[in-house]
């Protein structure tokens, strides 16, 4: 019984914690945001929910690593793969729409994932895992279908990461005002964080990479918090803040206008 | 630059412009629609008749014929060659090539602020 296995289950807590969080709070925003935004908007939501579902099962399988229960960390690792083989159909629904504004193209392409992930489950349980190895900070599967990996690492890993980056550097490559630079880049540097990271957690066989990749899905979590709700102090410090002005509607003479602007300034 | 003249989609471009303040040049659609007629032409003789073509459905006679004298002849973008028949020149052949970057940068920008309404 090793208190790294506990410092784990704690952070696949606040990571199942942070995404459904998250997922809640967007979905409260959705009048907030116009209709063209509104699919891409859910998708972000199921996205996140998905991130909670597959770190939910694998928070009670770092604690029954920790009190030494196989069983229940190897049906907690079955149960996590499920949410976690469909992420990235939300994923590239997300990118697909954003990139090409249409919702029967994006989910046609996305539905192409649903089989990828439906086939790495299929492969995954039939050919079965191997372990728990327990270790002082982790709980580790070995997977061992060679095809279930090729899947995970084309399919699952390789497209939608691709995606994502092309998505990002198109929006880096435009010239446009900082806030709305912020506002669509973070996001997507936070999903891919989360995504990649989820990845590399799901794939390792290394015990503290697996800690460390956790840890850095945390960071992508609370990098889409100060995405969508960036605090004030940021703000101000990105020179992103919308500061409240009214119109100055008194009609002036130019250079009588001038002039005071002068005497204003001593000049 | 032989390809086909959208006279919509340059009245679209022109009217981008002009919310940016930029009335002369790529914002006038007069300017824009003559400047292509005249670069698809390149090397040929343009008859005033085949401008008409595409700028009758938004200006008078009048006001094209203005503009050929007071812009394109006096800055040296065409050579009158004969009654109605005009040549585009080298510096109109640039200007042709500026109009096309500027058709380029507004559908880059459309799509851009497109991306941007998408993403919530």
């Amino acid at each position: 019984m090793d208190s790294g296995l506990l410092l784990n289950a704690s952070i696949c807590l606040a990571i199942t914690l942070s995404s459904f969080a998250f997922a809640w709070v967007l979905s409260r925003s959705e009048q907030e945001h116009s209709l063209k935004s509104r699919p891409a908007l859910w998708s972000l939501i199921i996205l996140w929910t998905l991130v909670g579902l597959t770190y939910l099962p694998t928070t009670i399988r770092m604690l029954a690593a920790y009190f030494s229960k196989p069983t229940l960390d190897l049906i907690m690792y079955n149960l996590a793969a499920i949410p976690f083989a469909f992420v990235t159909v939300p994923l590239v629904f997300f990118i697909m729409y954003v990139i090409v504004g249409d919702k029967k193209i994006s989910a046609y392409i996305a539905g192409t994932f649903v089989v990828f992930g439906i086939l790495y489950l299929l492969f995954l349980y039939t050919h079965g895992v191997t372990g728990p190895v327990v270790s002082a900070y982790s709980s580790i599967f070995v997977i061992s279908s060679d095809v279930a990996i090729n899947i995970y690492l084309v399919g699952l890993f390789v497209i939608p990461t691709a995606m994502i980056i092309g998505l990002l550097f198109l929006i880096l490559l435009q010239r446009m005002p900082k806030r709305i630079r912020y506002r669509t880049a973070l996001p997507l540097v936070a999903i891919s964080f989360v995504f990649d990271f989820m990845l590399t957690d799901m794939i390792t066989l290394v015990d503290v990479m697996q800690l460390a990749s956790r840890l850095f899905v945390l960071i992508g979590t609370v990098l889409a918090f100060l995405a969508y709700f960036p605090p004030m102090t940021i703000q101000e410090k990105l020179g992103i803040r919308q500061y409240p002005y009214e119109l100055y509607e008194i009609e002036e003479d130019i250079e009588e206008e001038y002039e005071g602007v002068l005497e204003e300034n001593d000049v | 630059m032989s390809e086909e003249i959208d006279v919509k989609l340059e009245l679209e471009v022109a009217e981008f412009y002009q919310s940016l303040g930029i009335h002369q040049g790529p914002g006038d659609i007069q300017y824009r629609i003559i400047l292509r007629v005249l670069g698809k032409n390149e090397g040929k003789i343009t008859q005033f008749a085949e401008i008409r073509k595409y700028t009758d459905q938004f200006a008078d006679k009048g006001s094209i014929g203005s503009k050929m004298k007071t812009v394109f002849q006096l800055e040296g973008l065409v050579d009158k060659v004969k009654r109605g028949g005009y040549i585009i020149t080298d510096k109109g052949i640039t200007a042709a090539s500026f109009l096309k970057d500027s058709t380029t940068f507004y559908k880059k920008n459309k799509r851009i602020e497109q991306i941007i309404e998408r993403m919530p």
